[in-house]
């Protein structure tokens, strides 16, 4: 007696009444539900029925979930694979197989099922392929046969849809797909191997080596417009020359699918963050009124990988360890990767509110251009700190605008490390501005270098050298 | 030896008639059949028992599950329903009280998302929210969680499909153009009732438009949400502090009405830094008993959108309608500032609304009347919390990085409302630019001045 994974009663397919509650809505000779009961067996024998998620696709298997005794899971046209993988990665203990038609996978799905099929990670894929979309009535699929009739090839496919796609030969370029082979159903030997075939399949998954791959030469005796022994001679004496059946791939590959237990302990979830109880000791002894009552706005300006941003961010992070709001906002995109990049920061006592800084209290230009651009945005009363070294000419500013060189390069190159030209920039504003204290930025720094303590030194000195150069002590 | 084989029986009701066992029975016992069953109106094919040998070839040659098989089919045998297990509901876990930390807006929407209790990540980069997706890759590997470079937007909404069904917290970080890619499987995962959370950090369109901020999807993700009758809770963040903190939420609110949640942030938000406070707890995720899990307890349970029946299919509709009129009751969300008794009513979400904030202020401090309504749910439409406020205000002005989009949620909720007579004024940008603290300034006192 045959043990199978599909239920007696089909409750689900037309809430199980009369005969439809015992006979699968597939046409009379179709090859799905031959399809279903290898697969049905084969997780039986394996034993592994309880733990499987079958996953429907959209075509005329759609309703697998009326026969499986399994988990079900019915995915959008095409994304079952993406679909199982995200069942797989959510319980790697799950066996879970993407059953699929010819349009479903090899049309609408094909990157999900490349995709998948070139991860490896181990799941099932039963793909039925029959040369025609079923359910919406018999157009062409694409492994419909040259000159095959279908409603959308009236005479026959031609060469401008194509050649028929095989399938099993793509999927078994792609390296996480371990084992491939190519069936049919219509005789018993051509069964047996189904059968066997599928449950290999499934074996790969349940031992973690990867995707096993099953395509099934299927019979649709009614767009085919055949008798099922008509279609099944068909299958055995053209399909089956144009797909040629057996195993296309078979790769031992060790067992390597295993996922770690979610961790949900709250130390290590800290300390993955970067949270501590841990209160920074504060420098500042209150807001720095004499820029403004309650916002400073700056702008830092350059070239990218001048390292404006990284200075940007030293200067939030320092100001928000002294208790005031801070914000840093880059220009982003590929103009940071190469061109201009300038980042605008704010530090307000109680909450910054507008991010953005249209009219700086202070702007440092590291080159030619964003000095330029930024310069007249200054607002009257500020200042502009930019590099001597690189930048030759000053263009207008606004009234009481105090205009600071500070040879950034120059002093970084002296130092040994020209990337250090924006902490010299750093310690001119901080001369300038007073802002902060220094102890806030160098506490910023040390932090920010954390696990690079060889570099702490060099930096420290460009911050004090861009202090005396802002004083004109250079 | 023919006496030890079970007997083969056909079940005439049950069979189509296909003839496929005809050619697998080495006998030759099985012939088409002439005569109509009369409950099934197929022509079920017939078996010589006179030459049958029991062998059981033709079994495995019927399509039909249980067409051909080893006893009469028993019609009035019911499976046993199978019952949904109950739900291990999410635990709550105390955090020590930490100082503030200093994120970008995607991080900390990433780490709201850790500490709602999600492990598992999947998406497609994109600027400007691919900072969430590194932070992902980088974080989650160290809490045995994974994350998943997807090969496509639609790729990750079924991943998220596959992974929310099964019961598990999950997200993506996206922005417009691989938002509207996302719109099917999302109206896929409101059919199967499945929670999902997605930061969309918006982006100027149409097509490519550039990665600027701009709040472009207000429409899709209030109206628009992939084919059917589809609504998701919508909370727009103005801050890092609100990128973790409405992330956060996002999960509880997924997982309480079985729905897709969108934090829809505009650009600035994945891309500003500033302070952010941690909450006082995480979460560590329970199973609902609806999960497909793969396990035998959750064996009768099934994901689908798919229901044949057009009476049921509206029942259906009708059941996901009473969550959304739930949400549109229970969850609207809004802030204010100096709104009350303000005569002009400035409204904005995200980031125009800090600077409408600074704006407002300016303009009370100047003695005008003004004050600032910030939807936090842009759907539902906070419209419960705007009467009080509406009642002393004389006009609105709608500010916001789009071309009306959210004036047009504004307009359809003071419709629905049925409250009129309001004029509405607005300011708007696009493409990337935001509007400045004095244009709103302006806006408002020109508005002001004309009326009167
Ligand atoms: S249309 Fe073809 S594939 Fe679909 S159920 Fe009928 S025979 Fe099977």
């Amino acid at each position: 007696m045959t043990t199978s994974a599909l239920y007696t009663h089909f409750a689900r397919h037309a809430g199980g009444a009369g005969l439809k509650g015992a006979s699968t809505h597939y046409c009379a000779g179709c090859g799905h539900g031959l399809a279903h009961k290898f697969v049905a067996e084969a997780l039986v024998e394996l034993g592994v029925q309880d733990r499987t998620i079958m996953v429907s696709p959209v075509g005329c298997a759609v309703f697998l979930f009326y026969y499986f005794d399994t988990g079900n899971t019915q995915a959008a046209h095409g994304r079952a694979p993406a679909v199982a993988l995200g069942h797989k990665l959510a319980n790697p203990e799950a066996i879970v197989v993407s059953y699929q038609g010819d349009g479903d996978l090899a049309a609408i799905g094909l990157a999900e099922i490349m995709h998948a099929a070139q991860l490896g990670i181990p799941i099932s894929v039963v793909f039925v392929n029959n040369a025609i979309y079923g359910m919406t009535g018999g157009q062409m699929a694409p492994t419909t046969l040259t000159g095959q009739w279908s409603t959308t090839t009236q005479d026959g496919r031609g060469p401008l849809q194509g050649a028929p796609m095989r399938v099993s030969e793509v999927i078994a370029q792609s390296d996480g797909a371990m084992y491939v082979e190519r069936c049919a159903l219509f005789d018993q030997k051509q069964r047996k191997r189904c059968k066997n075939a599928i449950k290999k399949a499934l074996r790969l998954q349940l031992e973690g080596r990867g995707l096993g791959f099953v395509e099934i030469l299927s019979e649709c005796p009614t767009h085919w417009r055949m008798s099922s022994r008509e279609a099944e001679a068909h299958v055995r004496d053209v399909l089956s020359t144009v797909f040629p059946l057996g195993v296309i791939k078979d790769e031992e590959r060790q067992p390597w699918f295993t996922l770690p237990k979610p961790d949900f302990s709250p130390e290590r979830v800290l300390a993955a963050i970067g949270a501590s109880d841990a209160a920074p000791p504060r420098h500042c002894r209150g807001f720095p009124e004499h820029i403004d009552a309650a916002d400073v706005s700056i702008k830092l300006a350059g070239a990218g990988g001048d390292g404006a941003q990284t200075a940007a961010l030293l200067l939030t992070k320092a100001a928000i360890s002294e208790g005031f709001d801070s914000t840093h906002i880059p220009s982003y995109g590929p103009e940071s990767r190469g061109g201009t990049s300038y980042a605008d920061v704010h530090v307000a006592r109680e909450e910054v509110l507008s991010p953005g800084a249209p009219e700086p209290h202070a702007l440092v230009a590291f080159n030619a251009p964003s000095l330029e651009k930024f310069a007249s945005t200054v607002r009257p009363g500020g200042l502009v700190i930019y590099d001597s070294s690189v930048i030759r000419t000053v263009p207008d500013v606004a009234a009481g605008v105090r205009v600071v060189p500070v040879p950034c390069t120059a002093i970084a190159r002296e130092l040994g490390n020209a990337r250090v030209k924006n902490v010299v920039a750093l310690g001119a504003l901080q001369e300038a501005l007073r802002l902060l204290e220094p102890a806030s930025l160098l506490a910023a720094l040390g932090r920010s270098l954390a696990g690079k303590s060889e570099w702490i030194a060099v930096n420290e000195e460009a911050f004090r050298r861009g202090g005396s150069a802002a004083a004109g002590r250079s | 030896m023919a006496q030890e084989r079970a007997e083969v029986v056909l079940n005439p009701e049950l069979c189509k008639g296909c003839g496929r066992c005809i050619d697998a029975c080495p006998k030759h016992a099985i012939s088409l059949g002439a005569e109509i069953n009369q409950s099934s109106g197929m022509s079920p094919v017939g078996i010589d028992y006179g030459v049958c040998n029991h062998c059981g070839l033709c079994i495995t040659a019927c399509p039909e599950p249980h067409g051909l098989g080893h006893h009469q089919y028993d019609f009035t045998r019911r499976a046993d329903a199978q019952s949904r297990p109950e739900s291990v509901p999410p635990r709550r876990i105390p955090l020590p009280e930490l100082e503030p930390v200093v994120l970008e807006g995607n991080h900390a929407a990433a780490i709201g998302a850790i500490l709602a209790g999600c492990r598992h990540v999947f998406g497609y980069p994109i600027t400007p929210s691919t900072e969430g997706a590194e932070l992902m890759a980088r974080l989650l590997p160290q809490l045995g969680g994974v994350f998943l470079q997807a090969c496509s937007e639609v790729a990750t909404v079924n991943h998220m499909y596959g992974c929310g069904g099964a019961g598990l917290p999950t997200m993506t970080f996206t922005s417009s153009p691989g938002f509207s890619l996302m719109l099917e499987g999302i109206s896929y995962l409101i059919g199967a009732e499945l929670p999902g959370v997605f930061v969309n950090v918006m982006r100027p369109g149409p097509g490519l438009g550039y990665i600027g901020p701009e709040q472009s999807d207000i429409k899709l993700v209030c109206r628009g949400l992939g084919h059917g009758n589809t609504h998701a809770i919508v909370l727009a963040p103005t801050s890092p502090q609100e990128m973790l903190d409405l992330t956060f939420a996002a999960f509880e609110l997924a997982f309480r009405y079985r729905n897709p949640v969108v934090v829809a942030a505009d650009g600035y938000l994945g891309q500003i830094t500033g302070r952010v406070s941690l909450p006082d707890s995480m979460i560590e995720p329970g199973l609902p008993g609806w999960a497909v899990w793969g396990d035998k307890a959750h064996k009768g349970n099934l994901n689908t959108s798919i229901l044949q029946d057009w009476a049921e299919l509206e029942r259906h509709n009708e059941r996901i309608s009473a969550k959304y009129r739930e949400m549109e009751r229970r969850e609207q969300r809004s802030a204010t500032y100096r709104a009350e008794g303000a005569h002009t009513l400035i409204i904005a979400a995200g980031t125009p609304a800090r600077m409408a904030k600074a704006a407002t202020a300016r303009l009370r401090r100047e003695g005008r009347s003004a004050g600032l309504f910030q939807p936090v749910t842009l759907w539902p439409f906070p419209i419960d919390a705007l009467r009080e406020p509406l009642k002393r205000a004389e006009r609105l002005v709608v500010v916001e990085a789009s071309d009306g989009q959210l004036e047009d949620e504004l307009r359809l909720a003071l419709q629905k409302a049925n409250i009129g007579g309001i004029p509405i004024h607005h300011l708007r940008h696009m493409g990337g630019i935001l509007p400045t603290v004095d244009e709103i300034y302006d806006t408002v006192r020109h508005v002001t001045e004309v009326e009167h």
